[in-house]
């Protein structure tokens, strides 16, 4: 099928790609782009290693046609860190800090989907924080140190310390 | 598994685009809301549409009308979390709001819509059966003009509702909740987030003046038929009565008796027999106890 050129808004850049309209966001994010820290793990929407955050909201790329998001506001896992610096975003030193990380695939999407509740809760409960990331799925069972690792961030940035 | 078939997308800016290429394309196209059930759908080949038509983004088609004293309306792809964090539609029916909650997980929710989780007609979707408890009628949308139906009339089956080409399901209608009255809801499945449904189920009840007497209650049950089941039983025990140990034993058996759910990867027909008698027991004294409250 013949591609068109759509223009994707991805984490403050605009990128300029041929696609289909088959080709799904987690594709396009990857192998056009070459933004591979979005992972693509069960491609039904179930795992969430897929997430990334359009128009301020945790999404499924797996789920999502590239051509359906012309206009949005896509943000992956390689545009949370300092653009001038490259220094990580505080959020994801309280991974490493905590040992949240063990295989690291499902670790963007957690990040991200915690980023979007952030940004519009700053200070969530243990169970909001849960509710909002109970569509990341973590086989080396590390959620207790991601939740650890949220909750030590959100305390240390309500008292300004980050 | 993950390749799609070969389709032409169109993606209409108002509805009546929408509706224009709706009625033009007829059953060559499938339309796209939320994607959350339709792309799966097309990945694993049980459809394999020719055009799709992307109606996700159509301001229109979107929001919630809650008016004082005058129910609510809700558009179709208004999405499961907008309607689960939507603290007015909360105030008139939590039922609503909590089994929105309970759908998927955080992105599904952000994805998914209203008007798809009923036209996906799955038996074990979570919004169609408070929906009908609440007495919710849904309005189909076509060239010709709108039509309006009960929530029940609209799904027939797995997968199968009454949408005909040319038509797309335009909004929820809900009515106000009457004086004395609360509907809740509750579900059962394997783990709490990404499940599909072993047994999901609303109860409305509504008291006389007396706020003791039950004056009319709705039963709907979801995942235990091809639809969400209304039960017939339920209203003949309660109506007329005030609610006890020995009525509400009853009304779990009569739920009990009516299901037909099916043995499955996720539950056997046994265990949701089980549950039927227990969500239906719960349910009942929630929503009488709420409804004294109301």
């Amino acid at each position: 099928m013949e591609k068109q050129i759509i223009k994707l808004d991805i984490n403050n850049q605009i990128h300029e790609v041929a696609v289909t309209p088959m080709d799904l966001l987690v594709d396009v994010i990857r192998k056009q782009i070459g933004l591979t820290g979005t992972k693509k793990g069960c491609g039904q929407g179930d795992c969430g290693a897929c997430t990334v955050i359009i128009d301020g909201k945790a999404q499924l790329g797996c789920l999502k046609l590239a051509i359906a998001c012309e206009g949005k506001k896509i943000t992956t896992i390689e545009g949370i860190a300092n653009p001038e610096t490259g220094e990580l975003h505080p959020l994801q030193q309280s991974f490493l800090d905590h040992g949240a990380v063990q295989c690291g695939f499902c670790t963007p999407g957690m990040i991200l989907s915690t980023k979007a509740l952030l940004d519009s809760n700053p200070n969530p409960t243990e169970n909001e924080i849960k509710h909002a990331l109970e569509g990341n799925t973590c086989r080396c069972t590390g959620y207790i140190l991601i939740l650890e690792a949220i909750e030590s961030y959100v305390k240390a940035q309500s008292e300004g310390e980050v | 598994m993950n390749i799609l078939n070969n389709f032409e997308y169109f993606k209409p800016k108002t509805k009546s685009e929408a509706l224009e290429l709706v009625k033009n394309l007829g059953d060559k196209a499938k339309i796209l809301a939320g994607g959350t059930d339709l792309i799966i759908m097309m990945k694993e080949k049980m459809i394999k549409p020719e055009a799709i038509i992307d109606i996700g983004d159509i301001d229109e088609l979107k929001g919630i009308e809650c008016k004082e004293g005058c129910g609510a309306e809700i558009k179709a792809c208004t999405t499961i979390e907008y309607i689960e964090s939507s603290s007015e539609l909360a105030k008139k029916y939590p039922a609503l709001t909590f089994a929105a909650s309970q759908l998927g997980s955080k992105q599904v929710r952000v994805m998914a819509t209203i008007g798809g989780n009923s036209c996906h007609s799955s038996p074990a979707a979570e919004t169609p059966t408070p929906l009908s408890a609440l007495g919710a009628k849904v309005v189909i949308s076509s060239l010709e003009g709108d039509r309006e139906l009960p929530i029940e009339g609209f799904i027939h089956g797995n997968r199968k509702n009454d949408l005909k080409p040319g038509e797309i399901l335009s909004k929820f209608i809900l009515p106000e909740p009457v004086k004395n009255s609360a509907c809740r809801y509750g579900n059962i499945g394997l783990r709490n987030a990404m499940e599909i449904d072993a047994v999901n189920m609303a109860v409305n009840i509504e008291l006389d003046e007396d706020k003791a007497t039950i004056k009319n209650v709705k039963l709907v049950m979801g995942s235990v038929a091809i639809k969400p089941l209304v039960s017939e039983k339920v209203p003949t025990i309660l109506n007329g009565r005030k609610l006890n140990d020995e009525l509400v034993t009853k009304v779990g058996e009569a739920a009990q008796s009516e299901a037909k759910p099916i043995s499955d990867v996720r539950a056997s027909a046994e265990y949701r027999t089980d549950v039927i008698g227990a969500l239906a027991r719960r349910l009942v004294k929630e929503s009488y106890e709420a409804a004294r409250e109301a």
